[in-house]
């Protein structure tokens, strides 16, 4: 252990080495936590609740060598966003409230062979019609109206049911985790409720921080990685970040009721109450995975409808077949998510429910859960920055199994409050800047909305990325900026 | 969206969230105040008098869950209603000593739903239980619940 230590008012982080800074053990915590971060992000990170938040997720049974903050991390409910805690799933627990209520909220990026040339001109066209034809906000309906039954089957089958209705075709389940579908699902452990929330939003982004963004390729930092990505400076692409909606957040809030009634005991032993668990083994804790991977399913579908009316849009701003430009899915990534996974702990093979709030699965060249189209250079990670700065496409890195459970960062970061975000900006001038300014073009349902998410209101994630990258826990790939962006 | 006489609340600064701290003179007055936060947070002007007055009643097992409940009902009612509930009355809470004890907290409450074709109204995707604080401080009630949006 390093000497240097850093003060973040009242908790002691100590270095182990650059940019891994660990909390000690101490009190009832099963194991010490630790931060990936440079100095200059620490001193964001310690600004809120963030680290008292790290260690509370040490108390969770089961919790695995340490709970880990990622660089963009800040303060969240029960768990920190940016969080990743491993947890026995012989001996632990599975937490609803440790995965968030936004269940399988990601990100997938589609490649166009468009240049930013093609495109120079149209983007007034372009957002109007992107805007037009995605439904967004709140009460915008959905891609497919549809009744309990075709929610039974998307919650079942994801992608698979996409491909059979013709909005998916084959490739793109080769290029999603999972190829879309998660088996282990089981929708009769979904409520009505939460089917009733879902059946009039399938196929929508939703509002907050959720968007779809037409973006310019400015820089590829790694050849062979990127070429076998497919990504070439100047090129068009589209990204698309949204989750379960309704469905999902109904399905968490069901659960945390459900183990408040049920697991008291375990309940009582934590120091927040939303870092609800159900004991591994429980009926509870088998009921939530199937409910999980259901909502991990439906919003898979969500994205793939939303990237299938991108490309109808395409169609006909560009006319030319979406094939002709050759619309491919790059990757789908979840942030919020509870998984199965084997890891390698101190020389054992375990089975770990690992939980990634706010991080993306980052899994190394030569993974086997790797997609057969990765697995000789890793898996593509997407890290969204905000609607005026750019995003990056990593690449899983060598280190990330040692140091995160396989995990990286999820985005830049949020800095301000929604409501200090309010008073500082003004939606419309917010705007009209990044227009002049940048030349992009953002068009959303509530102005409000567009204040929230302004630039200033993350951290930096230049800085995000290079820490990510340092680590070697996801290597920079390539770099996008915005052209157009849509939200609710 | 003015809550009534006996109720107030104030939205607080969360770093990816919002938060909502609400007082009242009664139990049911804090209820619709932190009702009435949760429709501020969601929107920054209603008309007064679009949409039609609705009743919902809610069951749980402690005031805390009840609250909870409450506040669940409100976003799940939302979404299947396609309105935004505002103007919160709470009618009654009542408390049954001998009732079955997973459900011996009763609530009446009614809201009016403003269609959200007709405003500029942004998700509240859930209430959580993180930092969750209803307490009798003094004379009033009072109450701090933080929302995921």
């Amino acid at each position: 252990m390093s000497d240097s230590t850093f003060d973040a008012d009242g908790i002691t982080l100590e270095q182990v080495r650059e940019y891994v800074w660990e909390i000690p053990q101490e009190g009832d915590m099963r194991t010490p936590a630790r931060v990936l971060a440079s100095e200059a992000l620490l001193e964001e990170i310690k600004e809120d609740k963030t680290l008292q938040q790290l260690k509370n997720t040490t108390h969770l049974p089961g919790i695995t060598k340490h709970a880990i903050c990622m660089p963009d991390g800040h303060q969240g409910y029960g768990f920190p966003v940016g969080g990743v805690g491993a947890l026995d799933a012989e001996n632990g627990c599975i937490s609803p409230g440790a995965v968030g209520y936004d269940i399988n909220c990601g990100v997938r990026m589609m490649k166009t062979n468009l240049t930013y040339d093609d495109l120079k001109g149209r983007e007034t066209e372009l957002v109007d019609s992107l805007f037009a034809n995605v439904p967004s906000g709140l009460g915008g309906g959905g891609i497919v109206e549809s009744g309990v039954d075709t929610v039974d089957e998307i919650l079942a089958r994801g992608v698979d049911w996409a491909l059979e209705n013709s909005y998916a075709v084959e490739d793109d389940l080769r290029h999603c985790e999972d190829e879309g579908t998660r088996e282990e699902a089981d929708p009769s452990k979904i409520s009505q409720k939460a089917k009733d929330r879902g059946k009039n939003q399938i196929g929508s982004l939703g509002s907050g921080n959720h968007f779809l963004e037409v973006q310019r390729v400015t820089d590829v930092f790694h050849d062979e990685v990127g070429s076998a990505y497919g990504l070439e400076k100047d090129q068009i692409v589209v990204l698309i970040h949204c989750g379960s909606r309704g469905l999902g957040h109904q399905t968490c809030n069901d659960y945390l009721r459900k183990i408040e009634k049920q697991h008291q005991g375990l309940l009582n032993t934590l120091p927040d109450k939303e870092l609800a668990a159900a004991p591994a083994g429980s009926q509870l804790a088998e009921d939530y995975y199937g409910a999980m991977n259901a909502a991990i399913n439906f919003a898979w579908v969500n994205r793939q409808l939303i990237m299938h009316r991108t490309r109808e849009v395409f169609e006909r701003v560009f006319d030319q077949s979406w094939e002709d430009m050759e619309m491919d899915l790059l990757y789908d990534v979840a942030h919020n998510i509870a998984k199965k996974e084997v890891h390698d702990v101190d020389g054992e093979k375990r089975e770990l429910y690992v939980h990634r709030k706010g991080a993306t699965r980052a899994f190394p060249a030569g993974h086997p859960e790797v997609p057969k189209a990765y697995r000789d250079v890793g898996q593509p990670v997407i890290i969204p920055g905000s609607m005026g700065t750019g995003s990056y496409v990593l690449r899983g890195g060598e280190n990330s199994m040692e140091l995160t459970f396989g995990s990286t960062a999820h985005g830049a970061g949020r800095l301000m409050s929604r409501t200090q975000a309010k008073s500082e900006y003004w939606g419309g001038d917010v705007q009209d800047e990044l227009e002049e300014q940048d030349q992009i073009y953002v068009k959303a349902q509530s102005g409000a909305t567009v204040a929230e998410e302004a630039p200033g209101v993350y951290k930096d994630v230049d800085e995000v990325v290079r820490i990510s990258d340092e680590l070697g826990i996801g290597d920079k790939v390539a770099r996008t900026f915005p052209v157009c962006n849509i939200k609710g | 969206m003015t809550p009534h006489q006996g109720q107030r609340f104030e939205l607080r600064e969360h770093t990816a969230d919002i938060a909502v701290e609400a007082a009242g003179n009664t139990l049911e007055d804090v209820f619709a105040a932190v009702a009435e936060g949760l429709a501020a947070a969601s929107c920054d002007e209603t008309p007064d008098a679009s949409g039609d007055r609705f009743s919902l009643s809610v069951t749980a097992e402690s005031r805390e869950a009840l609250l909870f409940d409450y506040l669940d009902d409100l976003i799940y009612l939302r979404d299947v209603r396609v309105e935004l509930p505002v103007d919160h009355r709470v009618e009654t809470i009542s408390h049954s000593d001998d009732a079955d004890e997973t459900a011996c907290w009763t609530l009446e409450a009614s809201a009016r739903g403003v269609p959200l074709a007709e405003i500029d109204a942004r998700e509240v995707k859930a209430v959580t239980y993180s930092e969750m604080r209803l307490e009798r401080v003094d004379d009033e009630w009072e109450a701090y619940v933080v929302f995921d949006v």
